[in-house]
């Protein structure tokens, strides 16, 4: 039932080793492939030579670009609608450029993968080294290496919205700041890799494609169309999956690719991305650069905030590309907070680097971040406490919808409660104490905060013009009184088995036992949306319930004309046999079975201004306020948090437990993107973090636990909810941000990148001057 | 990221494992694999044959004396847990429980480690701390290389292709030893960013009369500190003067990454400083 802590049932399957991820998938003839990728950052590709490779034994294919084009491939876009953003275009394989360090180059079809990567090592490719450029301020100066020469720049695409009042406010504003704030590059790292497996029908001429994809449906639509076939041709199931994160949000070369080597080879094929491969060339995140200009009062309030948004977007041949989660970043700037008039200037720069992209937050932890340095800057400034601070700047509690200067339709509850929860939760006063306490015996301890108002189930038509804002879901009665759900999201271990389960349970009244949930099976479904963006709930919950409430209606009538042996009501099953077997005793106009498709939107989203030029991107929206303690090392730079609240609101909670999960798994993601991890490059391109080893993700016990307090303002669309998978991702870079920050104020250390890594830390903290205690650090 | 093809060659003892390297250019020994198996899985090493030495009967612990002999194929897990190595080898056993994580401490040896010659791995760094040696035998027969001969490079030793580490040979640690492994890493189990081994004896009065220290995460091999710590010789205790110009000394005198110059100048500082605790306690215990 809905607001149980039901346990996860897909658990069972999942932790026993019995999950079917995509590598557990074998059919009869499958061969593997393995596929080359330039080791250059930029080079001009002359000639390749596959002879060795063809001739070892054990190879099926070797296929390059060329071969592609002879066998119909079709070029890919980035399907970006927006005016204004450059044209382009990318075959499956790099044609007679690469781009960066792992540009997909050649393909080897094998009878192993071990004989592909032999024969890989046999392909020879002539080609002529051309500069790199790896900064994108470095890419936007005179002069710089251009990556496609046609366009005379590498300024991929520029959007600005600068008020023309921005300037006034800013000028008349009693304190203006400007500071640059740094977003790092991470990559999302599911711990399953992409993969894609292909099987060709002879027999009817369709292609079978299993792939740990987010999007199976969008997915088939990309294939059919790089493949040249309808799109009743493919069907794409998304198996169980380890992780998605957005990093499988997108439709890859790769995926394109082992569907044209199938066609091409007429054999079952399989591809599994390797940890390297991932690492390198599997869509980066982040990378940005804010500079910021304030204008506030001496209260605090936020009078005008303008940011320049530099993003990184890598090579862009992505569907939909880093443009997508910048173009949020820009209009996630303000989030829950009033900051009167607000301009930016985004350019999005093409370098010689890993296509930049989808992961978790997409876009808003670089605007979230940027928007809690800005309020503990002025804090700083004016002495006051980061909390009253962020008071006076909250959205009023009323009207609902608030609709921002952009059109953006805010429907939270009072914001101002859920931050008088926090303060109690936290304990923030008593923290303060402890922090003076802990500053008295020379210890660096600090407070961070943050309040997010995120926006969920989002409509992407701005960055990819295929993204409809709506969700199907077929749900069934079946004769001995079991209950089938189908969806078109896709679980990555989120638990949608249980949660969607629970809402079709709480609609019929019946056990959660009785439900069973599928997704990701295109042949379930005409179309679907898939999980990303915080969605799933909302949008595919809200099918469910939708769907289901129909049939729940119609059993009640076919229940009213019944006939019962006893006085009883008939009972769930009885009703299913009448409607399934003796059609004959139905109600006239009722049709026979219990089966429901319906496809569901909220319909509060505009992604096209409206007659006011307004804008609205997201369905609903969920507030969500956080503090964090830690105590900073200065002698290592080791960042050790000593206490995390979240107070949570998104609406009905379906599952307490899951909600934990999610919020959970969002802080160890958004902890280690900040502590730990970070994609680094050198300045010729060559990747830098291309294992474990140098890639640092946190490990258990270098996440400590979030505590999660959960209030409920349920939201206007079915059902209440409010999407929650992003919110702690969102939060947790800023508010240990904060939080560090305020730790090392004592020492003059100020925090203006994400990058609180040990080692950067410990040097920050060296060039402020400090000298580590080498007996205090021997005795602790 | 499959290994280039290779043949195996699983051996019975070590006159038959190094004929069998002997035979070939490109065999290379294989002990617990932790560290041979990833290299070969990015091809970044390419064995011909993989020569298993888990059979040959080279695990083993025996006290002799002064000397303490391991085998080579001697798992880190059992480094870490056998009460006789912590008896007269704290210094390795406390080394050895930083390695990585159980599963990795389960399968690799003491031998892989060493010859692997890991800059910032643990064991090699107790080796030029300790003072210890390597014995190793080939068709020609039998030699012991001492620590400070052994590495020359990152992943790089003195051993001959045909070459088998049999033993480790490593001082047994007197009535009044303390000693001390510390390392800094980002994250818990991780290889070590930086690191000091240290070991002192100290005589009737508490003096400290022997040092032996190390230090990895500087250089590409393990660095001997024991001059630059000469300071710590017939102190006492280890005061907080002492412990701040051992981190002064090193920083300063250290080349290579500042950075890790300053780290291993704290972790010397804390090493000294736990050395002589545990000093301290094993004076009580054995008096
Ligand atoms: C995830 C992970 C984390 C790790 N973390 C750490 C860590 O924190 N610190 C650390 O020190 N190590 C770490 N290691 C490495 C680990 O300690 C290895 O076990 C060790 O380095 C090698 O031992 P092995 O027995 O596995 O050797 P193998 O991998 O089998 O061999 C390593 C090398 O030694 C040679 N060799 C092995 N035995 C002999 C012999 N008897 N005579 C001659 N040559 C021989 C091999 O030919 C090869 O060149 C880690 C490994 C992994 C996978």
């Amino acid at each position: 039932m809905i607001g149980e802590r039901t346990e996860r049932r897909e658990d069972a399957r999942l932790t026993s080793g019995r999950g079917r991820y995509l590598a557990d998938h074998d059919v009869p003839g499958l061969a593997h492939v393995a596929i080359l990728r330039s080791t250059s950052a930029h080079a001009v590709i002359r000639g390749i030579d596959v002879s060795g490779a063809t001739a070892l034994p054990g190879v099926i294919a070797v296929v390059t670009q060329a071969d592609l084009d002879r066998a119909g491939a079709r070029p890919m876009t980035h399907r970006l609608p927006l005016l204004g953003v450059l044209p382009l275009e990318w075959g499956l394989l790099a044609r007679d450029r690469a781009r960066f360090v792992g540009e997909p180059i050649a393909a080897v079809v094998a009878a192993t993968r071990s004989i592909a990567e032999d024969a890989m090592e046999l392909i020879v490719i002539d080609e002529e080294q051309l500069p790199a450029v790896v900064d994108p301020f470095v890419a936007l100066a005179p002069g710089a290496p251009l990556l496609y020469s046609e366009w005379g720049t590498n300024e991929f695409f520029r959007m600005t919205s600068l008020p023309p009042v921005l300037g006034d406010v800013l000028a008349t504003a009693p304190y203006v700041k400007q500071f640059r704030l740094t977003d790092h590059r991470i990559a999302a790292l599911p711990l399953e890799g992409h993969g894609v497996q292909a099987a060709p029908d002879p027999a009817t001429g369709t292609l079978h494609v299993y792939a740990s994809n987010q999007q199976p449906h969008q997915l088939r639509t990309v294939i059919a169309e790089t493949c040249g076939l309808d799109e009743q041709s493919v069907r794409v199931v998304a198996p169980d999956m380890g992780g998605g994160f957005g990093n499988k949000q997108h439709f890859t070369r790769e995926e394109c690719l082992t569907a044209m080597l199938a066609l091409i080879t007429g054999r079952p094929v399989r591809w599994i991305q390797d940890r390297t491969e991932g690492l390198i060339s599997s869509i980066h995140s982040r990378e940005q650069v804010h500079d910021v200009t304030v204008g506030y009062d001496d209260s605090g309030k936020v009078l005008a905030y303008r940011v320049d948004v530099t993003a990184n977007v890598g090579n862009p041949i992505l569907y939909f590309s880093g443009i997508g989660p910048a173009i949020v970043t820009v209009g996630a700037l303000e989030g829950g907070y009033d900051f009167g008039v607000v301009g930016f200037d985004l350019r999005c720069v093409a370098t010689n680097t890993c296509p930049i992209g989808a992961y978790r937050g997409f876009g808003q932890p670089q605007a979230h971040f940027s928007s809690e340095r800005t309020l503990d800057a002025i804090a700083v400034d004016l002495g006051l406490d980061p909390i009253d601070v962020r008071r006076r700047n909250l959205l009023p509690d009323g009207p609902r919808p608030w609709i921002t200067g952009g059109g953006a339709r805010i429907d939270v509850g009072p914001l101002g409660p859920h931050l008088d929860a926090l303060v109690t939760e936290f304990g923030y006063g008593r923290w303060r104490d402890l922090q003076s306490e802990a500053r008295a015996d020379g210890r660096l301890v600090g407070i961070g905060v943050s309040a997010l108002v995120q926006g969920t189930a989002p409509t992407q038509y701005g960055v990819a013009g295929r993204f409809g804002s709506y969700e199907s879901a077929a749900v069934a009665v079946l004769p001995d009184g079991r209950v089938t759900v189908a969806v078109g999201t896709k679980s990555q271990g989120q638990g949608h088995e249980t949660t969607l389960a629970q809402v079709a349970a709480d609609v019929f009244g019946v056990g959660v036992d009785r439900v069973t949930v599928t997704d990701g099976d295109t042949a379930q479904l005409p179309y679907g949306m898939g999980t990303w963006g915080s969605r799933t709930a909302v949008m595919a919950g809200g099918a469910v319930l939708r769907a289901a409430t129909q049939l729940r209606e119609k059993m009640d009538r076919i229940a009213a004309g019944m006939q019962t042996a006893s006085a009883e009501p008939p009972t769930f099953s009885e009703i299913a046999e009448e409607a399934w077997w003796q059609t004959h005793r139905l109600p006239a106009d009722e049709e026979p079975g219990l089966q429901q498709t319906v496809v569901y939107t909220p319909g509060n989203t505009m992604p096209v201004p409206d007659e006011h030029g307004h804008m609205n991107f997201d369905e609903t929206f969920a507030a969500h306020m956080t503090a964090v303690a830690v105590e900073v090392d200065p002698e290592t730079g080791d960042v050790r948090v000593l206490d995390a609240v979240l107070v949570s609101d998104c609406g009905v909670v379906i599952n307490p437990m899951v909600v934990e999960g999610q919020h959970q798994g969002g802080f160890a993601q958004g902890l280690g993107a900040v502590l730990f991890e970070e994609v680094r490059y050198d300045d010729d391109g060559q990747p830098l973090t291309s294992t474990l080893v140098d890639y640092t993700i946190p490990e258990a016990p270098d996440v400590p636990r979030l505590r999660v307090v959960q209030r409920e303002t349920p939201s206007a669309v079915a059902g209440g909810f409010r999407g929650v998978g992003e919110a702690s991702i969102i939060a947790t870079p800023a508010v240990i941000a904060g939080a560090v920050a305020d730790a090392l104020a004592p020492l003059g250390v100020e925090i203006t990148s994400t990058r609180l890594h040990a080692h950067y830390l410990r040097r920050a903290i060296r060039a402020a001057g400090y000298t580590p205690d080498a007996s205090a650090f021997a005795s602790r | 990221m499959k290994p280039a093809p290779f043949d195996y060659v699983r051996c019975a003892n070590v006159p038959e494992a190094i004929a069998a390297l002997s035979g070939d250019e490109g065999a290379k020994v294989i002990a617990g694999g932790q560290s041979l198996v990833p290299l070969m899985a990015m091809r970044l090493a390419r064995p011909t044959l993989l020569v298993d030495v888990n059979d040959v009967g080279l695990d083993g612990i025996t006290v002799e004396r002064d000397v303490i002999r391991i085998g080579a194929c001697t798992r880190h897990r059992r480094l870490e847990r056998d009460p006789v190595i912590a008896r007269v080898a704290p210094l390795l056993q406390e080394a050895a429980g930083l390695i990585g994580y159980p599963a990795i401490r389960t399968r690799g040896t003491i031998g892989g480690s060493l010859v692997h010659a890991d800059p910032v791995a643990e064991l090699p760094t107790v080796l030029v701390a300790a003072g210890g040696f390597v014995v190793v035998r080939s068709g020609a027969g039998t030699r012991v290389i001492a620590a400070v001969d052994l590495f020359t490079g990152f992943l790089d030793t003195t051993l001959e292709h045909d070459e088998i580490v049999e033993d480790v040979l490593l001082p047994v640690a007197g009535t009044r030893h303390g000693s001390s492994f510390c390392e800094w890493s980002p994250r818990e189990g991780d290889f070590a960013t930086a690191g000091v081994a240290l070991a002192i004896e100290r005589d009737d009065d508490g003096r400290c009369v022997a040092l032996g220290a190390a230090a990895c995460g500087l250089a590409s091999v393990p660095l001997d500190c024991s001059t630059l710590l000469a300071a710590v010789l017939g102190e006492t205790s280890a005061s907080g003067a002492l412990l701040r110009q051992i981190a002064r000394v090193m920083r300063a005198d250290l080349a290579g990454d500042p950075d890790r110059a300053d780290l291993v100048g704290l972790l010397a500082a804390r090493a000294v400083h736990r050395a002589f605790a545990r000093s301290d306690e094993r004076s009580a215990a054995a008096a």
